[in-house]
């Protein structure tokens, strides 16, 4: 009967448009209300945050590391043999972190994931501050970070340029040129929505607003200006992302240390920075959701449903790497890795290797399959947490932990760490009170883009059945 | 030389502005004389506009060339400028090489592609132009030119196609 | 025992194979008395660096004497004690890593070179070496007056944040080669004697020149006792150690 089955059809179309951001269009003006409101408006509870932070970041940081510089990499866990510990830990860590923006905003973008728009920047942003935590962190082992500009190419009387035969050079290179290119790729979609941040403001906002916009408009030629270049950047910034990543894997895959010297780390590393990476865009989507205001319109538990899925997916590649790079060092029977892998099971370390494996492959194989755990943001928070926890023990047990066995076992030593825990704790400070100010000064959410996606989606009936129709807009 | 008036209609979705500028077009005016401002990226085959040029591509291409050029110069030229041997590689040795060239081929090139959007679109430009602010929050604006003594004719093709308004455009600090 | 050869891709260096100056350690004669360590120590002005440091692992000291033991208590063998020092690799790890060309390869004496005033303490070296001799400044480790009497003027003094290793003693290396010069003469075989070789109560250290088939490290290292640290690695190392373990040293 004509009136219940309209009843049914319409409750069909609510249900759709409820789940799906991209089927829910509002007005444009409407949206832009609620993010220049959740940029603009800062609870109490925020600044409390925001104090504590601070205090953390100027003690933990910045004090300590001033008296890690003053006083020598002594006061590190550091020792004869395992050179480097944590701090490496932590630079790899914060790479891995970085590359879910570009996961996200240019991998997402070249495949016509449309999920994707409501998260781009938060993702990018996610890149450049992670960025920035890695460089801290490897300016931070250094034993003389005062010279460290001698690792930029530049003519001087020393007549000494750099060595590029040293995987430290190539990462100087690609790390320099990823943070660019990501600092770049994040402005260019942002100017229209500072266009539209300076249309709303007043007083120091209009003023900020207003010089970062840079005179944008909207005319015909802008847009076309800008996304040529951000297709561009979506393609390029790709192999970029890959070459850095694997060129970290090189620091240790190009060294003669068993356990080290492995043709799988390349691949493996790239697969692993994926993986915390997109465990932590998902972290860091609860944490907005939850604490900014208007952001349940734009984060809506279809978006973790899909990220679930990728993280689903990533931690199987990420174990195939492990066991790859395992399986073969295990059949080999040299002793050295042998007793590198022994080391690592069943060493003081052995509950870390475990605990990795666990947070790593276990939890999402046992959970993720499920679409509820995946829609549900805590429960998404949660496993990713375990995942960060899990990679970050992985980076771990491969420096400081097979740094321990070398080929000479008079020299094996056990590391423990000094200074570098405020130091890490101060860094995962700073980027979280980074990413506080870009939230209060820069538009979250990219607007435009999601207008955009949401002009290419209509429904359409195929039969009886009301399907989802996305245009590919050129 | 006619005195020419410059108008900025503001319609509130696609199609009114497809057809307003279809309009101008029945009006005498060229291509030229006219532009879309809008929030959102409206392409030209949905405008029925012609192909809007740009140099980004061009730009990066050269970037591109730079980059290399300036990577080759850092694996071919620098090892010999002061030659020092390393364990035991050769002074130029092909993996290094490999990575130094590929780093800055694409640094150059995506360098170049974001000044290219600066250079193309002329930015930053602080100076006043025709703008409102409505644009930003989803309308699209046609700013067209138009001879002042056939001013009327063309509001009212504006106002017949749908416009939300009509207003002379002027040139305001943004 | 068969050298290792050279890729012809690899090793565009103007050295051959055998290299100049070399070391030998007769593992039958070395007692583990480390007398070694302790002149390389005052010769090379290695700080001291303090009960705790060095109860952790971060002893300075250039050579160290290995021993192993095999067996439990009390029916403990002891192995041949094993001095261990840079191998000044022809093929060096340690070199193609380090980002400022801090450690390089000299092609006049063809050792490896620790450049201190180049070290940012990037400490890459120091993972790369499979022998693990190089050693880190961790501290501004002082000498208590009048400890500091004792540096030896011909070696720098290094700060914090610097790698340091064995260099052959090359400051002994040049004095020697620069007196002969003055004097107008050939460098004698057994001329140039490191801290360690000079020290050593046992005479187990030789050193010489490898590239002169008559001097003692020549002959020692055709010894059919003679092998090299981790040969398998093709480091091309210039110590050569004379196996231990004979009758005679195990009922000594």
């Amino acid at each position: 009967m004509p009136a219940i089955a309209e009843t049914a059809e319409q409750h069909e179309l609510e249900q759709l448009r409820k789940e799906h951001l991209m089927l829910d269009p509002r007005p444009r003006g409407e949206m832009n209300s609620l993010v220049m409101d959740a940029m603009q408006t800062s609870s109490w509870k925020f600044w409390v945050v925001f104090a504590v932070l601070s205090v953390v970041v100027a003690v933990c940081l910045f004090y300590v590391w001033g008296y890690l510089i003053a006083e020598g990499i002594g006061v590190a866990g550091l020792t004869n043999p395992v050179y480097w510990g944590i701090f490496l830990v932590n630079t790899v860590f914060w790479i891995g972190i970085s590359h879910a923006g570009t996961f996200v905003s240019a991998l997402l973008r070249v495949f016509k994931a449309e999920y994707r728009r409501p998260f781009t920047r938060a993702a990018e942003l996610m890149t450049t501050f992670g960025l920035v935590q890695a460089a801290l962190s490897i300016f931070m082992h250094m034993g003389r970070v005062w010279l460290s500009y001698w690792m930029f190419p530049y003519p001087n009387e020393r007549m000494l340029w750099p060595n590029f035969h040293s995987p430290l050079s190539w990462d100087f290179l690609a790390i320099n040129t990823y943070l660019l290119a990501s600092t770049m790729y994040l402005f260019l979609p942002l100017i229209p929505d500072l266009a539209m941040a300076r249309d709303r403001s007043t007083g120091w906002r209009k003023t900020f607003y207003r010089i970062l916009s840079l005179g944008f408009r909207g005319t015909e030629g802008e847009w076309t200006h800008l996304r040529t270049a951000m297709n561009i950047f979506a393609f390029g910034i790709l192999p970029v992302m890959f070459s850095v990543h694997t060129i970290v894997a090189w620091d240790f895959a190009v060294a003669m240390r068993p356990g080290w010297n492995s043709t799988i780390f390349g691949p493996y590393f790239v697969v692993g920075a994926l993986h915390s990476g997109i465990a932590a865009v998902a972290m860091v989507l609860v944490v907005i959701r939850s604490s900014m205001k208007n952001m349940k319109y734009f984060i809506r538990p279809e978006h973790f449903n899909a990220l679930g899925r990728l993280m689903l997916i990533v931690s199987m590649a990420w174990g195939y790497f492990f066991f790859n790079d395992y399986m073969v060092q295990w059949y080999g029977g040299n002793s050295f890795t042998d007793s590198l892998l022994h080391f690592h099971e069943r060493g003081p370390m052995g509950w870390m290797w475990f605990a990795m494996l666990i947070l790593n492959v276990v939890v999402p194989w046992a959970t993720l399959w499920n679409k509820k755990i995946r829609s549900n943001p805590w429960a998404l928070f949660a496993i990713g947490l375990g995942i960060n926890i899990g990679m970050w023990f992985e980076r771990y047990i491969i420096i400081p932990v097979s740094l321990t066995v070398n080929f000479m076992p008079f020299t094996w030593r056990e590391y423990k760490p000094g200074v570098e825990i405020p130091l890490s704790i101060g860094t995962l400070a700073f980027f979280i009170l980074l990413y506080m100010i870009a939230s209060r000064l820069v538009p979250l959410v990219p607007v435009w883009e999601v207008q955009e996606g949401q002009i290419a989606h209509t429904l359409r009936k195929v039969g009886k059945e009301t399907i989802v129709s996305v245009a590919e807009l050129e | 030389m006619t005195d020419k008036l410059s108008f900025l209609a503001v319609f509130a979705d696609i199609d009114p502005a497809v057809h307003a500028v279809d309009r101008l077009r029945g009006l005498g005016l060229s291509d030229a004389d006219m532009n879309i401002i809008s929030g959102i990226p409206v392409t030209q085959t949905m405008l029925g506009r012609p192909r809007q040029w740009t140099n980004v591509p061009r730009l990066a291409l050269g970037g591109a060339a730079g980059g290399f050029l300036a990577g080759a110069f850092l694996a071919f030229v620098v090892p010999y400028l002061y030659p020092i041997h390393v364990g035991g590689q050769p002074l130029v040795a092909g993996p290094p090489t490999i990575v130094v060239l590929f780093e800055l081929t694409m640094l150059g090139m995506l360098a170049a592609t974001f000044l290219g959007v600066f250079l193309d679109s002329r930015f930053p430009s602080y100076s006043p132009k025709e703008y409102v602010a409505q644009i930003s929050d989803g309308r699209i604006a046609v700013f067209f030119e138009c001879p002042v003594e056939k001013e009327t004719i063309f509001i009212q093709a504006m106002q017949a196609s749908g416009a939300e308004s009509v207003q002379p455009a002027e040139a305001q600090r943004l | 025992m068969s050298e290792t050869k050279i890729p012809a891709f690899k090793a565009n260096l103007s050295e051959e194979e055998k290299g100049k100056w070399g070391l030998v350690v007769d593992q039958d004669l070395c007692t583990g008395c480390q007398a070694c360590v302790v002149a390389c120590t005052m010769e090379n002005n290695i700080p001291f660096v303090g009960e705790t440091d060095a109860a952790y692992g971060r002893s300075m000291h250039w050579i160290r004497t290995e021993r192993f033991w095999e067996g439990e208590y009390p029916e403990v063998k002891a192995t041949p004690f094993q001095p261990v020092m840079c191998q000044q690799c022809g093929s060096a790890p340690c070199e193609p890593v380090c980002p400022v060309f801090a450690s390089v390869h000299s092609e006049a004496e063809q050792l490896n070179v620790q450049v201190y005033n180049r070290c940012v303490g990037t400490r890459y070296c120091a993972n790369n070496c499979p022998y693990v001799v190089r050693t880190f400044n961790w501290r501004d480790y002082t000498r208590p007056e009048p400890l500091n009497n004792q540096l030896n003027p011909d070696v720098t003094v290094r700060r914090r944040g610097i790698m340091e290793k064995c260099t052959f003693c090359v400051q002994r290396i040049r004095k020697v080669e620069d007196k002969a010069e003055a004097d107008g003469r050939p460098v004698a075989d057994g001329e140039v004697q490191p801290a360690c070789v000079q020290a050593c109560p046992a005479e187990a250290l030789v050193f010489g020149r490898l590239d002169d088939p008559q001097s003692q490290v020549s002959k020692a290292t055709a010894s059919g006792r003679a092998v090299k640290l981790l040969e398998q690695l093709g480091t091309q190392p210039r110590v050569t150690y004379l196996k231990g373990g004979s009758d005679y040293a195990r009922n000594r």
